[in-house]
Formats: structure tokens, sequence, C-alpha cells
């Protein structure tokens, strides 16, 4: 399909506004559309409320059904505070997660662009390899990554963490996929003019993809906030671990406790949410919203 | 029952012996340690207790500060290790060359530890007198669980036995006397019914199966009926022989008449705990969270694990025993040290009272200076302690593929108390000959 | 190495070829031959060093019998830990477990943030934003947390969810010890989780799609129906390719903490899936035989998957350039 409209459009300036006679019809439509989402949105939330509702409740009435506790306290809190180390905990992850999310992109955009812009002997294969991480588990490559890490002295480090991690398929194939998405006929008017191809990725390309990598970074740093596995491996002391670990803290042989547990996830759970309210804004209609230079 | 000198030098003997025919694992140590610790020394410690937050790590924690306040030489850096990565993490460290001293190891992985993780008899090491002056007053049933062909290669920790815990409100509802509690399986099936028909509790949860179940509860229902899974030389699998199936179909049986459901680990536990269930078979271990969850909602009470008719009850234990890995002598008597402490007298009273396990030397329960006050307010443990004369080693699988052998087995059996098909002596034979290829 | 589309008639006129394209130097050239790969080299050596290097390991030691401890005996044992694992009578269970996983998750995983997707574009920013967030919400939960207050809502006993249920006058599910629903709510659960994520991605690519398209099919009279089956789905198409994708060769991973903390596999591997078998046979101890060769069962059985996908997927995404 050409893009005739986008050199008639002046880009990005003007949004088009909806048509009334699309919008009426769409009355009823959108009526059930809202019901749909109103439910979906309450099965979202629901065991999300439940788990900061468990968080208030006392020991012996963590079972029951009752919608707000009886004695709302806060002791939970208190006590998954003192038991572990919440504070340091929730600053290592955070440094881990930004390092990581950071890392990811840089590689991604750089392996995305590599893949979406050029065709070079054995791009099919090198991608089908990027793809196949996918189906390596992680408790295959535990033991050799460990003893590396071992032997590179980072045992008790966060390097540890974040050294495994510098590139994901995921970042990639997603950004070769959107790149590929990309009007080319901008990337050749930008070529045309004299662009490096630095240029035109740094400028020109990620300028737009602003949603894409906004959602990514969501994405990463979630996945990496949520890593249990590997910490695990590598915990020596709870102080230079992750939340992950912290929580896991409160499972123990001898009976879960719950209250502390979801007061700790709780909290574990405001930075990434403050990430994703951050950072969605960038995902909005974000299409050739800068122009072209 | 007690193990007289000359039996246990008749022990030395033959290990000697299975030494010589090189039945020992590669990392065989003969030398003797020096007497006391003269030089700073540090020793790290795999501890299962200090991966959860709460009573478990505060109470390890304090008593690896008494112990360093004694030893000023001697410094103990404690390694938190969650209890089901424990092997993997001894393992990958070892691989990795990082230090590994003095492990908190379950019992299941004995067999495991010794073989391949470097784990040091500590007939080999320590003078015999002063062995058997630290063992004297620990139940002997207890030293023998860390023994394995003869040599104490674990020395019991932490510890517990299967208890049957028992709601009495839902024994009053159901019309059964909660001073009676069941004593058998025959009067477990039917206050069961009692309770099926009069109240909508479920009647029995155990943890008998799952994974992270193991074989552990099974090895003691399938002993009190006269069968194992194994057998003792542990080479032959053979819970597929009469008296195991006999075990199993009781257990089918309860299935059947709706008093057990296969429910995960985790729902049984928390069923009993909410309050939901009547009776629950598990390890005394869980009790402080049962305790906390009935609080207010209903009364627990505790009785010892059911016997098949008059047969005498063989439960077996669940918990860890302290192993040494460490290679360097000096090293192995700071350890040797810690462990006799964490062993003591004292360090027992910390281990009952604070993080809940049973004590392997009873007389601190009548000693007013140690436990003597504390029991009065924590009747609980009683039915566990009358066990404990009865306990018996939790038998290790042997050779590298110890956990497949396991699975394959309380596959098995699970599938033989709960599946459709009810051929319950097919099932097992299937089973057996599968888990029999899997022995070394 | 080309570096771009033959010459088009574009809107400054016939194309000339750059001047800088004649005489390279053959530095120069050498440096175009290999920038791809430069651009490639920070992923693939991490790949090669993370990833690969251990796989490859594990592909040689599924072969023997070993701990991995240089004291311990290494022995050769053949093909006796495959056949151990093909021999384990779950695995033919877990195989047809893991397709009904698979397809349990597209609906959840795919379909549905699909339609959030575009039904939230085009309404009011705040309507749009709360659904959105809400949808979201489940994402940053921790899974095992996710999955204990699942179990508490499901019980049979005292969840609310069955509380709801006798409410309306129905009998009580046993959601997830009743081997007909046990896969279906673990399938759910999972899906539940992962909603967010999909509809995140697809809101960024429907985001990115030329607004003068949908206008300019508007104009044309198209029916909003008409619109999103003519110009957003194709468009759309290798996002939501990509993400079949990886539900495809995912799904079985994305489960395991829930299978591990819900059901351990049960009842009866009823919500076993090939993952998790390998996971309890394989993964869950240090027999590196086990683990290895079901590592490269894993491998190999997807990664014969995924070459078919991926060969779906170039024929029939659809590029917009």
């Amino acid at each position: 399909m050409t893009t005739d409209a986008l050199a008639a459009a002046p880009a990005g300036l003007v949004r088009p506004r909806r048509a009334p006679r699309a919008r009426a019809a769409a009355g009823w439509e959108t009526g059930v559309g809202h019901a749909l989402m109103v439910l979906l949105s309450l099965v979202c939330v629901f065991p999300v409320y439940w788990m900061i509702v468990t968080s208030l409740r006392p020991e012996n009435a963590i079972f029951s059904n009752a919608l707000w506790p009886d004695a709302a306290s806060l002791e939970n809190y208190a006590y998954a505070l003192s038991a572990i180390p919440m504070g340091a905990m929730l600053v290592n992850t955070f440094v881990v997660a930004t390092a990581v999310t950071a890392i990811q992109l840089l590689t991604g955009i750089l392996a995305g662009y590599a893949f979406s812009r050029w065709r070079f002997p054995g791009a099919g294969a090198l991608m089908a390899a990027v793809a196949l991480t996918w189906l390596v588990p992680l408790q295959v490559v535990m033991i050799p990554n460990y003893l590396l890490v071992a032997n590179l002295g980072l045992i008790d480090t966060l390097g540890a963490l974040i050294l495994p991690h510098v590139a994901s398929a995921f970042a990639i194939l997603l950004l070769a996929q959107a790149m590929r998405s990309f009007p080319r006929e901008v990337i050749e008017a930008a070529r045309m003019d004299g662009a490096s191809h630095a240029h035109v990725l740094w400028q020109v390309v990620l300028p737009n993809l602003r949603g894409t990598l906004a959602s990514l970074a969501i994405l990463i740093f979630i996945s990496t906030w949520n890593e249990y596995f590997w910490p695990l491996l590598l915990s020596r002391r709870p102080e230079n671990s992750v939340v992950q670990i912290g929580l896991q803290m409160f499972v123990t042989a001898e009976g879960t406790a719950w209250g502390p547990l979801m007061a700790a996830s709780t909290l574990a759970s405001l930075p990434i949410l403050a990430i994703y309210l951050v950072l969605q804004r960038q995902v909005i209609s974000s299409f050739m919203k800068s122009g072209l230079r | 029952m007690p193990i007289s000198l000359t039996r246990r030098a008749a022990l030395r003997l033959s290990a000697a012996g299975a030494l010589a025919l090189g039945a020992a694992p590669a990392f065989a140590q003969t030398a003797a340690i020096p007497a006391t610790v003269t030089e700073p020394v540090e020793i790290t410690f795999y501890n299962y207790n200090l991966s959860s937050a709460g009573n478990g790590a505060e109470a390890t924690k304090k008593m690896i500060a008494e112990f360093e306040a004694a030893h000023p030489n001697i410094k103990v850096t404690g390694v938190p290790v969650a209890p089901q990565s424990l092997m993997t993490r001894i393992q990958a460290d070892l691989v990795a060359g990082q230090p590994v001293d003095l492990s908190q190891m379950g019992f299941m992985g004995i067999d495991f530890a010794v073989q391949n993780l470097g784990a040091v008899a500590l007939e080999d090491i320590i003078p015999a007198e002063e062995l058997d002056a630290h063992f004297d007053g620990m139940v002997p049933n207890g030293l023998e669980l860390g023994r394995l062909d003869g040599k104490t290669w674990g020395l019991a920790y932490t510890f517990s036995t299967p208890v049957l815990f028992y709601n009495a409100d839902l024994f009053r509802a159901a019309g059964l006397d909660p001073d009676q509690p069941p004593a058998t399986w025959a009067e477990v099936k039917s206050a069961g019914l009692k309770i099926r028909e009069k109240t909508d509790a479920l009647p029995l949860a155990t943890g008998i199966f799952g994974p992270s179940a193991v074989d552990w509860l099974m090895q003691g229902i399938l002993r009190s009926n006269g069968g194992m899974t194994i057998d003792e030389s542990r080479t032959k699998m053979i819970f597929a022989e009469p008296a195991s199936v006999e075990a199993v179909e009781m257990l089918r049986d309860l299935a059947d008449e709706g008093i057990m459901e296969n429910l995960d680990v985790t729902s049984q536990l928390e069923g009993m705990a909410a309050g939901a269930t009547a009776m629950y078979l598990q390890t005394s271990a869980i009790q402080g969270h049962l305790i906390r969850g009935a609080e207010g909602n209903y009364e627990l009470r505790a009785a010892p694990m059911p016997a098949f008719g008059d047969k005498p009850v063989r439960p077996n234990n669940s918990g860890s025993s302290l192993m040494i890995h460490a290679q360097d002598p000096v090293k192995q008597r700071a350890a040797w040290e810690l462990m006799k402490f964490l062993t003591s007298k004292r360090g027992y009273t910390i281990v009952t009272s604070e993080i809940g396990y049973l004590p392997l030397r009873p007389e601190i329960l009548d000693d007013p200076e140690f436990l003597g006050e504390w029991v009065k307010d924590h009747p609980l443990i009683e039915p566990n302690m009358a066990q404990l004369s009865k306990l018996e080693p939790w038998v290790p699988m042997p050779g590298p593929n110890y956990l497949q052998i396991i699975t394959t087995t309380m596959d098995a059996m699970e599938q033989a108390t709960f599946g459709s098909d009810d051929d319950v002596a097919g099932i097992l034979a299937d089973a057996q000959a599968r888990a029999q290829r899997l022995i070394p | 190495m080309t570096d771009a589309a033959l010459p088009t008639a574009g809107p400054s006129g016939p194309r000339r070829a750059a001047p800088r394209r004649r005489g390279l130097s053959p530095s120069r050239r050498l440096y175009r031959a290999a920038r791809p790969y430069l651009y490639l080299a920070p992923a693939l050596v991490c790949f090669a060093v993370w990833i690969y290097e251990p796989l490859a390991q594990a592909f040689w030691l599924s072969f023997q019998q070993w701990n991995l401890l240089p004291t311990s005996p290494r022995t050769w044992v053949g093909w006796d830990n495959y056949r151990n694992i093909l021999d384990l009578p779950q695995f033919w269970q877990a195989l047809d477990n893991t397709w009904l996983y698979l397809l349990g998750l597209l609906p959840l995983a795919v379909a549905l943030p699909l339609a959030v997707a575009i039904f939230t574009q085009d309404l009011p920013p705040r309507a749009r934003n709360l659904y959105r967030a809400l949808i979201f919400v489940p994402l940053i939960v921790p899974p095992v947390v996710a999955a204990a207050v699942w179990r508490w809502l499901l019980d049979p006993r005292y969840g609310v969810v069955n509380g709801w249920l006798e409410g309306l006058g129905l009998e009580p599910v046993r959601f997830l010890a009743d081997p007909d629903w046990a896969l279906w709510t673990i399938t759910f659960i999972t899906g539940w989780k992962l909603m967010g994520f999909a509809t995140l991605i697809l809101s960024a690519a429907n985001a990115s799609i030329d607004p003068s398209l949908i206008e300019a099919a508007r104009l044309d009279g198209a029916s909003r129906w008409r619109i999103v089956r003519d110009v957003r789905l194709p468009l759309l198409s290798p996002t939501i390719l990509l993400l079949v994708m990886m539900v495809i060769l995912l799904g079985a991973q994305w489960s395991f903490a829930y299978i591990h903390v819900l059901t351990e596999g049960g009842p009866l591997g009823a919500t076993t899936n090939i993952y998790y078998l390998l996971w309890e046979f394989g993964f869950a101890t240090l027999s590196v035989g086990w683990s290895s060769a079901s590592a490269v069962i894993l491998f190999l059985g997807f990664g014969v998957l995924a070459a078919l996908i991926f060969r779906l997927k170039e024929k029939v995404s659809f590029h917009d350039d």
C-alpha cells in the first residue's frame, strides 16, 4: 500500500477528526464494548485488590472472604520491613532492572536495525539463532553461567545479575519488526540528503518508535524485576540480593507467612506500577510526531 | 534402642572394611584434626533456616553469634539457601571453587552428598572419645538417622516427625470425641466418614503426595505395615510387594470414600490452617503455622501417626543433619566445634523453642535451666516426643538418579491411590520395574 | 549487501545514484560488508557466551552421567538419558497437555489483547489510559504471589469465586483439583497474567499506524469493522505473528510458575506439560545427564516448530514500506 497520503498531509501536524457518522453508528457497539472492558478490567484488578486486602489482615484471618478486613492493620507491613532488608533490596532491584533495560534496548536497537535495514549473508540464520534462544530454559545454562560468573569474580555482585542479560531475543525481534515497518521513503530521503546510518537510526527512526521503545522498556523492566531463579542461585547475603529473593524468604519449610508476603509484594509492585504510569504516555498515537528531520 | 560401645566399635570395623573394598567415595579422610583452633579461621555454613524470614533465621543468627562469642578465633559466614535448592547450590559452589565447609543437609540427600559433595564422616576425623562424649544424651534413634553404611556422615540437627493434627471443633460437630483421636487407619476412616456426613470440611489431608513431599511420609506408612520402598541393602525396590500394596490399597480406599482428596501440598496445609480440614497428617515442623492460623478460630490438637491395626507404627523423620564438607583439618575442627554447639543442650533449647523442631536431647525438657518451663506452655510437643523412640531413618535412594527413582515411585503411588484404574498391585509392579532400572 | 530498495520515482523526481557509492576504497568496502555484523555483535556475543556455549556443553553432557565436579567420575551412557525420558509414562500426556496449553493461551494472550488494543485506541484519552492501566495491573504482581492469590480465590471451600457460584445456585467447582478443569484454570491464570503484556505491545504497534491511512479508508466510506479488517489487521500482522510465535515457543515455560505453585503437575499429571515434566525429572536435580538430555529434547522439538512458524511468519506478514 502506498503512502501517497503521507506526501499530501503535512506529517503529524493535523490529527484526523473523527467522522461523526462513524461515531453514531458505533453507538451500541461501543456500549457492549465498554461493558466487556469493564468486566475484563475487574477480572484483572480483583486478584491484585485481594493481595492488598490480605496484606491488611491478621494471620488467623488470612483466608476470610470479607471484601474488606474487619480489623485492617499495617502490622504485616511493619513485620515485612523488619524481617527482610526491603530498602536495600528495592534499591538493588531497581539498579539491576534499569541497567538491564538500558543495555537490552541498546543491543536490541543495534541488532534490530541490522536485521531490518540490510541484507547480508547469514541474516536468516542469525535471526533464527536469536529466536531460538527462547528455547533454552535457564536451568540448562544455570551452572555453566554460574561457573563463568565465579571465574570472573562477580559472585555476590549486581554485575552477575546484569551481565547474562545484555541482549534479549524479544527486544531484538520486536525492534527489527518495528523498524521494518518504518516507511522506507523517509529513510531514503534522509539518506539522499547525506545522512549516515547512525544518523538515520538515532535521529530519524528511533524518535518515531517511541511507543515501541517505551513499551519494550516497561516489559524488560518488569521481566527483570520479577526474575527469580538466577538471582536465587547467586544470592549470598540478603542485603545484596533482589526483592524477589526477599519475598521468597516468607515462603518457608514451616509454612508461608502470607500476611507479610502480601505486604512485601504490594511494596514490591509499586515501583513497577510507577514505571508503567510514567512510560505509558509514550504509547499513544506517536506516528511521525516529531517530523522528518 | 541404645547402641553399646562394642556395637559401635563393630560398626567402625565394618566401615573400615567397606573402605578397603573401595566402597567409600573419593574424599575419604583419615587424618585426625587439631584438638583446638589456635589460629583465626573462617568457615561457611550453608543453612536453610537462614533463608526464611522470621524465627528460623533469627534463631540461627543468634546461635551463630553466641558461638562466635565463645570462640573468638572462628568466624562463621552463614550462606542462606532455600531448602529445595540446597543441593544444587552446594554442588554449583563446589564446582565453582567456592568454599563449602558445613551444611544443613536434608536427610534425603545424605547419600548423594556422601558420593558427590565431599562429605566427611565424623568417625574419620574426630577422636572416638570426643564423639562418644558428645553423643551421650542424644536420642540414639536420632544419631542413627545421619548414619549411612555404619558411619556418621550427618549429625541430626533439626528434625520433626509425622503428626496427625486435628481440629477439635470439627470433631465435636461430627459427634466425635476430641479426647480420643484415631489411633489406627481404620479409626481414621470411620472418623472421616462421620466428618464427611455431618460437616462440609475435608476429612483428611496429608503431606504424602506431591513432588515436594518426595517419599518421606510414604516410607513411614509402608514400613508401618511391614513393607518399604527399597530393601535393606538399598539395591532392590520392593514397593510392589504385598505388604506395601496393602498399605497403598488402604489409602486408595480412603480416597474412594471421599475422605482424602488429591490436592496439592500447599492447599492441604492452608485448608487445615483455615479450619476447613478435620485431620492433617504432616510434619510437626508446620505446627507453628497451624497454631497461628488456629488462634481465635478453632482448637488445634495433635496425635501420633496412625497405625495399621496392631502393628507398631514405624514413622521416619524429616529434617536436616549437619554435614562437614571442608577438607582442610583446621576448618574441619572449626566446623565440628560449631556442630557441637548447635547440637548441645543450649543449641537444642533455641532450636526447639524458637524454630519449632524437636530436641534431640530429651533431658532438656525436664531441666528448668533449659526447656523445663517452656514445655508447660507447649503441650503439642508431647505426641512428637513420644514418637521419638520409634523413629527410623529416612532411607535415601542410591546413585545419581535418586530423585528420579523417588519421583517414579511416588507418581505411581499417587496414580494407584487416586487414579481411575484400581489395579494397585499392577500399577506398582510396573513402576517398580522402571525404578529398578534407575538403580546403579 | 544492499543498502536500500531499487530506485523508485519518489517525490523529488528520478533518483540519482548517490555519488558516494563510486570509488570506494577496499577498507571502506570491508567496513561496509562488516557493518551489519558489527551492529549485531554485542547481542550475538552475549548469546554465544551465555546461551549457546552452555547449550553445546549440555548437548555433549547429555550422553554422559556426570555431576560436573572435577573429582567425580564421568561415565559415557550413550542414549540412556534420552531413553529414560521417553520412557516416562507421563511423557506423552505432558506433550498432549502442552498443545492444550498453547491452544488455550492464544485467545487470551493474542486475540483478546488485540481486541482490547483496537477498541481502546479510539476512546477518549482518559478512558483509554484507564482501561489499559487496569489491564496492565496483573503484570506488576510477582508470579508466585499471583498464583497464591488465585488459589485462595478459587478454593472450593473458602474461595470467593465458589462463594459467588453457590450464591447463583451452582455447585462449587474444584478448579485446581478436578482433572477436567485444572489445566484450563492454569491456562486462564497464565493468560490473565500475560494479557497486559500483549495489550501493551499491540497498542504500541497500533499507535504507529499512519492515521492518514485510516482517514483515507474512512473517507472512502468503510465501516469501522472493515477498517479494522483491511487496514489495521494487515499492518498489525507482523506484531500479531510475533506474539503467536512467542506463545507457541514460550507458553509452556510461562505456565511453569503457576503449575509449580498450584498443582505441581497434578492431579495425576492433568496439568503437567513438557517443560514442567522435564523440570521435574531433569532440571530439579543436578543429575546433569537427565537435565542435558531434557534440554536437547526441548530445544530440538520446539526448534522444529519455531522454524515452521518463522517460515509462515515471513510469508504472511505485511510490512508497510
